[in-house]
C-alpha cells in the first residue's frame, strides 16, 4: 500500500459538488425543515407550534392508513424490481443477435412522459374497458382482469406490477453496467474448475456484483418508498383514499393549505426510508 | 441441447420485449387516432393511420423549441453530474477523510428526503439569482437533484476498482488527481452509461421542476409542451398529446440506440492484466 | 458515524427552526411591505418607462386566442409589453408563487383564501367594465366578507344534466322536476332500452363528484338561504345553518339517493373506474341517456360527433328535499384579478380593457364555447338547440353558483373522493353527513 500524499488536489475532489449541493439543495432544505414547526398554511403568518405536527400526523387515520400503502407497496415493489432487473440484465449479458435492440426496449417504457403514461396505463388496464379486458375478452379469459381498482390487495398487486414494468429497465441498466465490470478471465477460470452457469453465477457474479447490488437495492427500496406518478396516473390514490401513499398525501397537505404540516409529513417519511437503507448499507457491506 | 437453450433464449427475449413495447404500442395508435374517434367501437387494436395528428401536434405545441430546450438542460445537467459526480465518488471511495464520509452520507441521507420540502425556498433561491427562465438554471436544478444518486453509484463502481490500477500509475510520478482523469475516468465508462441513461431521462421528462423555474413559453421543455393539450375539465386531446410524445421520444430512442453500443463494450480488457 | 449523522441531523433541524420561522416571518413582512411601494411606483412608470407585464393563467382553452390579443396589444403601443404564462396545475403553482413573493400582475386564478390575506387589487371602481355586466354576474363576482370585488369575470357558464333528446322523445319522456320523477325517468329507460345507461357518472375523477356536490346537496342550502347568505354561513362555518351532519339533512338525503341508484342500477355500475372520455364516447353513441357536466363538455361532445349537437338537450337538477325546487348552475367564469402588489395597475388595467373590449370579447366567447358575460358582446358560443335548451333551464329553475367559500383545506376534489368512499361502501348516508361535516370542519385553518 502507498502512504497517501498528505494533501494533494485530490483532497478537495468532493468540494464542487458539495458546494453546488449545499447551495441548491441543502440551504433550501434548512428552510423548508423549519417550516415543519409552524402552522403554515402557505399563505399567512406561520406561528411556532413546536412539534404539533409530528403528533398531528400520527392521530390522523388516513395518514396511518397511507404509512400502510406506501410500506406494503415497497415491500412488493422493491425486491421484484431488484430480481427482475438482474433476470433482465444476466439475459442482456448473453450475446445474442440484437441484443442492443431488447435492452433499449426493456428500458423504453421508463421513457414515456409522466404526463401521459398515466393514461396509456390506464388505457391499457382499465377494468371492463381497457385494452387488456378487451384483448382478453378475445380469448375469452376476460374474468382475469376483474375490478381491480374495487379491491385494495387487487390494487395494490396491479400498481406493483406496473410499477415494476415500467421501471425495471432502470435496475437492469445498472446490473448490466456492473456485469460489464466483472473481468472475463475469472469466468475463464471458474470454467475451468468445472463450474456449472448456477454455481459460477453463484460464486463469480453475485459476489462480484455487490456494488451494483447494493445500489439498486437502496434505489429501489427509496424509489418504492416514495412512488408518486404511477399511483397517481393509475388510481389517484383512490377510490377514496384507499391506495393513497406518502408523496400523494405529502402533495395534497402542501397545497391544500397545510403547508408546515406537510414538511413534517415529509421528514417523518424520510425516516422511514432511513431505517431500510440503513439496514441494506449494512447488509451489502463490502467485504475486503 | 445447447439449441434448444438458444431458442428458448430468443423466445424469452421475444416475449419480454413485446411486454415492454405494449405502453408504446398504445402510444403510437393514440398518435394515429383522428380525434373524432371512438375508441372502442371497431378495432381498438388498429389506428385510424391519421397522419394529420403529427402536422397539428408539431404547430399547436411548439414542440421543436422544446426539445431544444431539454437537449440544453439535459446535456448542461449530465455534465454536471459526470465532472463533479465522479470527482466527488473518486476521492470518497480512494480516501477516508472525515470531511468524504460527511459528504456521503449527507448526499444518501439527502435521497431519502422528499423533494416537495425545497420547493418554496428553492423557488425564492432561484430567484434571487436571477435563474428562474434560464435554462442552465433548470440544468443546475436537475443536476442537484441527480447528484446524491449519481456520487452513490460512482462511488460503489470506483470501490469495486482495486486500488492498484492508480497506484501504478502514482509509481510512475502522477498525482492521485491526475491519476484518476487517466485512468480511474475511462474505465468508469459503463457505470457513466449507466447514469447517463438513468438520470437523461429523468431531466429529458422533468415537470416537476420545470412548471416552476420555466415560466416561459419560449422556454418550455418537453412535458410543458404536452401540458398546453390538457383542458380544465375534461382530459386532454389525447390523440394530438401522443402525436407530440412520439415526436419528443424518438430522437431520445435514436441517441440511446447509438450510445449504449459504444458505451456498453466490454473494457476492462487490458486495464487489469499485469 | 451514526452519532455524526444525528448530531448533524438535531444541528440542522435547530437551525432550522430559526431561519425556516424568520423566512415565512420576513417574507409575510415583505408583502405587507410592499403594499406601500406601489403607489409610488405606479406614478414613477407614467412618467414614461417601459413596463412589462406579466399575465399567469390556467385557462387552456384560450391559450392561443390570449397570444393573439395580447400580441396585438404589444403591437399596438410600445409602453407596456405583455407575457403570458401558462400553466396547467395553475391553481397550486400560484400558492407557491405567493408564497415566495413573485406574484403575477394579472392572473386568472382566484380564491377566498387570497382575497382574505389581500392578496388581490380592490376593482369595485372599475365601472367601466361593470357597467357592461349584468347586475348577477357583480353579485357572483363579490367577496362576502368584505362586500368588494377582486376579480372581473368575461363569461358565464352552466351545469345541468345533459341528456339525449332522441331516447328521451322516444319513450316518451319530459325532464324531470322531482328526483321522484327523475328516478322514474331513469327507471323507463333501464327497463326500456337495456343496453343504455341511464345516467352515467364518471366517478373516477374526483372533480366530477365533487361537482355533484356542490351543484346537488350545495345547491339546496343556496336556494334556501339565497346566494349571498349562503356564501355568508359558509364563511362563517353556521353549522345552524348548514347542518352538512344531519342524518336527515341535505348532505345525508343527497348520498341516499345517489347510493338508492347505484342499487337500482340506474347508474354505470363501473362508476368509481369510469372517466370523462368513456362518458363522452357512451353519450354520442347513444349507450348513456344522461350525464350531468357543465358547458365545458360541449366541445367534447361535437368533436366526438358533430351530429350530436342537435340532440343534446339540458336540464335542471331536480329538486330532492321537501319543499325546494330544481336549480341549474349559471356562474361566473373566466375570471382575471390583478395582485394588490403590483408595481403597474394602471397598465394592468389598460391592458384589461383591452382584452375586454367587444370584439375581443366575442372570439374568446367562442373560443371557450361559453356566453360572454358582457350585455354588449353577441356570440355564438354554442349551437341554437343547445343555447335554447340553456335558455329554457335558467329561467325553469333557481340560478345557483359554484361554492367558492369552500374551506381552503377541503376542496372539491377532496370532497369528491369522500363521495367514491360512499359508494364503494366505506360510508353509509348518514356517516357519509358525518365524515362530510368533519372534513369541512377540519379543513378550515
Amino acid at each position: 500500500m502507498i502512504k497517501t500524499k498528505k494533501t494533494g488536489l485530490h483532497t478537495f475532489m468532493a468540494v464542487p459538488a458539495f458546494l453546488l449541493f449545499s447551495l441548491f439543495f441543502i440551504y433550501p432544505l434548512i428552510q423548508g425543515i423549519g417550516m415543519s414547526l409552524t402552522d403554515w398554511d402557505g399563505l399567512s403568518h406561520a406561528n411556532f407550534i413546536g412539534l404539533q405536527n409530528f403528533f398531528d400526523f400520527f392521530k390522523d387515520e388516513r395518514a396511518v392508513s397511507d404509512i400502510g400503502n406506501t410500506l406494503l407497496f415497497a415491500l412488493g415493489s422493491a425486491p421484484l424490481l431488484n430480481i427482475i432487473g438482474l433476470a433482465y440484465a444476466l439475459l442482456m449479458n448473453e450475446k445474442f443477435k440484437g441484443k442492443g435492440i431488447a435492452r433499449v426496449i426493456i428500458y423504453l417504457p421508463a421513457v414515456i412522459s409522466p404526463l401521459i403514461m398515466g393514461y396509456i396505463w390506464y388505457l391499457l388496464l382499465q377494468p371492463g374497458r381497457g385494452f387488456m379486458f378487451h384483448a382478453l375478452e378475445l380469448v375469452g379469459k376476460s374474468s382475469w382482469l376483474g375490478n381491480w381498482l374495487g379491491d385494495h390487495t387487487a390494487a395494490m398487486i396491479v400498481l406493483v406490477l406496473v410499477n415494476v414494468w415500467q421501471y425495471a429497465g432502470m435496475t437492469m441498466v445498472i446490473y448490466l453496467a456492473g456485469l460489464q465490470s466483472i473481468p472475463e478471465e475469472l469466468y475463464e477460470s471458474a470454467k475451468i474448475d468445472g463450474a456449472s452457469y448456477w454455481s459460477s453465477l453463484r460464486y463469480v457474479t453475485l459476489p462480484m456484483l455487490m456494488p451494483s447490488i447494493r445500489i439498486n437495492v437502496v434505489t429501489n427500496i427509496i424509489g418504492s418508498l416514495a412512488v408518486f406518478d404511477i399511483v397517481m396516473a393509475l388510481t389517484d390514490g383512490g377510490p377514496g383514499y384507499a391506495t393513497e401513499t406518502l408523496s400523494i398525501y405529502i402533495m395534497r397537505m402542501c397545497y391544500g393549505s397545510k403547508t408546515g404540516y406537510s414538511t413534517a409529513v415529509a421528514l417523518i417519511m424520510f425516516l422511514i426510508i432511513l431505517i431500510p437503507v440503513i439496514i441494506s448499507m449494512r447488509l451489502t457491506r463490502e467485504k475486503e | 441441447m445447447k439449441n434448444v437453450l438458444k431458442v428458448f433464449k430468443y423466445l424469452v427475449v421475444a416475449i419480454i420485449c413485446a411486454i415492454c413495447l405494449i405502453p408504446f404500442y398504445i402510444l403510437l395508435i393514440l398518435s394515429l387516432n383522428t380525434p373524432q374517434r371512438i375508441f372502442y367501437q371497431g378495432n381498438m387494436f388498429v389506428p385510424d393511420f391519421y397522419f394529420r395528428n403529427y402536422v397539428d401536434a408539431w404547430n399547436k405545441s411548439h414542440i421543436d423549441i422544446a426539445i431544444l430546450n431539454s437537449a440544453v438542460i439535459t446535456i448542461v445537467a449530465l455534465a454536471i453530474i459526470l465532472i463533479f459526480g465522479t470527482m466527488a465518488a473518486y476521492t470518497i471511495a480512494r480516501f477516508k477523510y472525515k470531511f468524504n464520509q460527511f459528504v456521503f452520507w449527507l448526499f444518501l441521507s439527502c435521497m431519502m428526503i422528499p423533494g416537495i420540502i425545497n420547493t418554496v425556498p428553492l423557488y425564492s433561491l432561484m430567484i434571487k439569482l436571477n435563474a428562474i427562465n434560464t435554462l442552465w438554471g433548470m440544468g443546475v436544478v436537475c443536476a442537484t437533484i441527480a447528484l446524491p444518486s449519481a456520487v452513490f453509484i460512482f462511488t460503489g463502481f470506483i470501490k469495486s476498482l482495486p486500488r492498484e490500477i492508480e497506484e501504478a500509475a502514482i509509481i510512475d510520478g502522477c498525482s492521485w488527481f491526475t491519476a484518476f482523469w487517466k485512468i480511474t475516468f475511462p474505465l468508469l465508462k459503463p457505470s457513466v452509461a449507466a447514469v447517463i441513461i438513468l438520470n437523461g431521462f429523468g431531466i429529458w421528462n422533468n415537470y416537476a421542476q420545470a412548471v416552476f423555474f420555466l415560466q416561459d413559453s419560449k422556454k418550455h421543455n418537453i412535458p410543458q409542451a404536452l401540458s398546453v393539450y390538457f383542458q380544465q375539465f375534461a382530459g386532454a386531446h389525447w390523440n394530438l398529446m401522443a402525436a407530440t410524445a412520439v415526436i419528443a421520444v424518438i430522437p431520445v430512442i435514436i441517441a440511446f440506440l447509438l450510445f449504449q453500443k459504444s458505451l456498453m463494450r466490454g473494457l476492462t480488457d487490458g486495464a487489469l492484466k499485469g | 458515524m451514526k452519532r455524526l449523522i444525528a448530531i448533524l441531523l438535531s444541528a440542522v433541524l435547530v437551525a432550522g427552526t430559526f431561519t425556516g420561522c424568520s423566512n415565512s416571518a420576513s417574507t409575510n413582512s415583505a408583502k405587507t411591505g410592499s403594499a406601500a411601494v406601489p403607489s409610488a411606483a405606479a406614478s414613477s412608470t407614467a412618467s414614461g418607462e417601459h413596463v412589462n407585464l406579466k399575465l399567469f393563467t390556467g385557462k387552456i382553452e384560450t391559450i392561443d386566442l390570449m397570444n393573439e390579443i395580447i400580441n396585438d396589444f404589444n403591437a399596438s403601443q410600445d409602453k407596456i409589453t405583455v407575457e403570458q404564462e401558462y400553466q396547467k396545475d395553475a391553481s397550486n403553482i400560484i400558492k407557491i408563487k405567493f408564497a415566495s413573493g413573485q406574484v403575477p400582475d394579472i392572473m386568472t386564478t382566484y380564491e377566498q383564501g387570497f382575497a382574505d390575506q389581500g392578496k388581490y387589487l380592490d376593482l369595485s371602481d372599475q365601472s367601466a367594465w361593470w357597467d357592461r355586466l349584468s347586475p348577477e354576474m357583480k353579485v357572483n363576482c363579490t367577496d362576502v366578507k368584505s362586500g368588494k370585488q377582486y376579480r372581473i369575470c368575461t363569461n358565464m357558464t352552466m351545469a345541468g344534466f345533459f341528456y339525449n333528446k332522441a331516447i328521451f322523445s322516444e319513450l316518451g319522456l319530459k325532464t324531470a322536476t322531482t328526483w321522484d320523477e327523475f328516478v322514474k325517468n331513469l327507471s323507463a329507460i333501464k327497463e326500456k332500452k337495456p343496453g343504455v345507461t341511464p345516467w352515467f357518472i364518471f366517478g373516477k375523477e374526483a372533480w366530477h363528484l365533487g361537482h355533484l356536490i356542490e351543484f346537488i346537496p350545495h345547491g339546496y342550502i343556496k336556494q334556501q338561504l339565497g346566494s349571498i347568505e349562503a356564501k355568508k354561513a359558509m364563511l362563517a362555518n353556521d353549522k345552524a345553518k348548514l347542518n352538512f351532519g344531519a342524518a336527515d339533512g341535505a348532505m345525508a338525503t343527497f348520498a341516499k339517493n345517489l347510493v338508492d341508484l347505484k342499487n337500482k342500477g340506474l347508474i354505470n355500475s363501473d362508476v368509481l373506474t369510469a372517466t370523462s372520455d368513456n362518458c363522452v364516447q357512451e353519450f354520442v353513441t347513444g349507450k348513456a341517456a344522461m350525464l350531468s357536466n357543465g358547458m365545458w363538455v360541449l366541445s367534447s361532445l361535437t368533436e366526438a360527433d358533430p351530429k350530436i349537437a342537435d340532440k343534446i338537450g339540458f336540464a335542471p337538477y331536480p329538486s330532492y328535499m321537501p319543499n325546494s325546487k330544481p336549480v341549474v348552475l349559471s356562474a361566473e367564469d373566466s375570471g382575471y384579478s390583478i395582485s394588490a402588489t403590483t408595481a403597474h395597475k394602471a397598465e394592468a388595467i389598460e391592458f384589461l380593457n383591452f382584452l375586454f373590449n367587444a370584439k375581443n370579447q366575442k372570439k374568446y366567447s367562442e373560443t371557450s364555447k361559453a356566453p360572454s358575460a358582457f350585455k354588449d358582446v353577441q356570440a355564438e358560443w354554442a349551437s341554437t338547440n343547445v343555447v335554447s335548451e340553456v335558455n329554457t333551464a335558467l329561467k325553469d329553475a333557481v340560478n345557483i353558483g359554484f361554492t367558492n367559500e369552500k374551506p381552503a383545506g377541503f376542496s372539491g376534489d377532496d370532497a369528491g373522493r369522500l363521495v367514491q368512499d360512499l359508494l364503494s361502501g366505506k360510508y353509509t348516508p348518514e356517516t357519509f353527513a358525518t365524515a362530510y361535516e368533519k372534513a369541512w370542519n377540519d379543513g378550515i385553518k
